[in-house]
């Protein structure tokens, strides 16, 4: 039983002062429990202070609009990528408690992520249909399969594009969400946006963007450009 | 926000779209998600560390780690789940850091209580009430003087008529007892 430092915790947290880091024991954590909660229960002493509010207020601003800044600049900013979504997981363990879909706040911070993927060339490939004009009207999103490659085909404001169906990080085929206009990955909680951009990962390293396919709409067929068909 | 959501059309080869317990209530900006939580996320971290310092600290990492990544478009409800997830990890970091163990935790099941619309100190205060409720006199007199009115050890003695020495090992044995009694409360 650390004794002393059980004391001089008690002592400043009755004191109002920052208790001092040492070294608790297992068998002393009851008693810093119970002094907390009591303190804790002191009338009129739990509500934050005016000045500790504007102050934390004026940091987030300067903190926000300079990260508003870096994506005007597209200025890469990795090094706060991972620590964003270490706390992916102690997210989503609350989402599975409290029966809500959390996922979307999940969601990593778009200016450090490239916008766009790569675009999926094949060195022999071919104009191949995947739907009809008819069957994509304006933000409709339409999953279509050629044997070789997989994919979604979406048009927005008017504009087809396509991308892969299958998840960056390893290989699993996106299954479209379609309220959300998602692309869930049914492996590791990784969702993409309809283009193809990273929405939210639990990763330890951030998955690409999806590949791009190159899109075309002749004469009422959307085609992909896409390696032939499997003989 | 389902409202803004498209449908993906009349799209035969998906899957009918799935009901999302989501609220539709949305917050404007940033600046609406800290004006609304502020208070919340302070008096919790205030109930989980007992001082304002810590309080402060703990409560600035949440919103500075959190801020960033969140997506306003996300729900009132979301936004406080993941604040509150926030909060739980930066208070575990906190206690690894300063005592090596975890002396208090943030559970995921206290969502709901903690952004109900009564007060969290109502619930500590009530904790701390059960505790003290279950103490002989003496301990509760002198736990009450101490950390619920804030009097010196000086004062406490005055009031309880017991020498500063007395008093001293009153408050020792009555922690160590109201350690115990927290223990049978919170099981």
């Amino acid at each position: 039983m650390s004794e002393r430092g059980v004391r001089r915790f008690v002592e400043a947290l009755l004191r109002g002062r920052r208790p001092r880091a040492f070294h608790a024991e297992d068998s002393d954590v009851p008693e810093l429990r119970a002094a907390i909660t009591l303190r804790a229960a002191a009338p009129g002493s739990d509500a934050p202070r005016e000045e500790f509010v504007t102050s934390l207020h004026g940091r987030l601003a300067a903190q926000l609009d300079g990260a508003q800044r870096a994506e005007a600049e597209k200025t890469p900013a990795t090094g706060t990528r991972r620590r964003l979504f270490v706390q992916g997981t102690a997210i989503a363990a609350a989402a599975a408690t409290v029966g809500v879909v959390l996922d979307r706040t999940l969601t990593s911070v778009t200016p450090e992520s490239p916008p766009t993927g790569q675009t999926l060339t094949p060195t022999t490939g071919l104009w191949r249909t995947v739907a009809t004009s008819e069957e994509l009207p304006d933000g409709g999103v339409r999953p279509f399969d050629l044997g070789n490659v997989v994919g979604f085909v979406q048009r927005t404001d008017g504009v087809v594009r396509a991308v892969s169906g299958s998840c960056t990080h390893q290989g699993c085929r996106l299954r479209l969400d379609p309220p959300t206009r998602r692309l869930n990955c049914p492996c590791h909680t990784t969702a993409f946006t309809v283009s193809g951009e990273l929405l939210v990962h639990q990763l330890p390293i951030a998955p690409a963007p999806l590949p791009h396919f190159q899109t075309r709409e002749v004469n009422g067929a959307i085609q992909v450009y896409a390696p032939p068909a499997p003989a | 926000m389902v409202r803004s959501l498209r449908r993906a059309g009349d799209e035969p080869a998906v899957a009918a779209p799935q009901l999302r317990v989501v609220t539709d209530d949305v917050y404007a900006d940033w600046e609406a998600v800290y004006r609304d939580n502020i208070d919340r996320v302070y008096r919790l971290m205030f109930a989980k560390v007992g001082n304002r310092l810590d309080a402060e600290d703990l409560t600035a990492e949440v919103f500075v780690t959190a801020l960033g990544p969140l997506r306003v478009s996300a729900s009132v409800g979301e936004v406080r789940a993941y604040l509150l997830a926030t909060a739980r990890t930066v208070l575990a970091g906190y206690w690894r850091r300063t005592l090596g163990r975890e002396i208090t935790t943030l559970d995921e099941d206290q969502v709901q209580v903690v952004f109900a619309s009564s007060p969290v100190s109502a619930d500590s205060r009530g904790r701390a009430a059960a505790i003290l409720a279950a103490l002989p006199q003496q301990y509760r007199r002198i736990l009450e003087l101490r950390f619920l009115k804030s009097c010196s050890v000086r004062e406490a003695a005055a009031e309880l008529g017991v020498s500063v020495g007395n008093a001293k090992v009153l408050q020792y044995r009555a922690l160590r007892r109201a350690a115990q009694v927290a223990e049978e409360v919170d099981q």
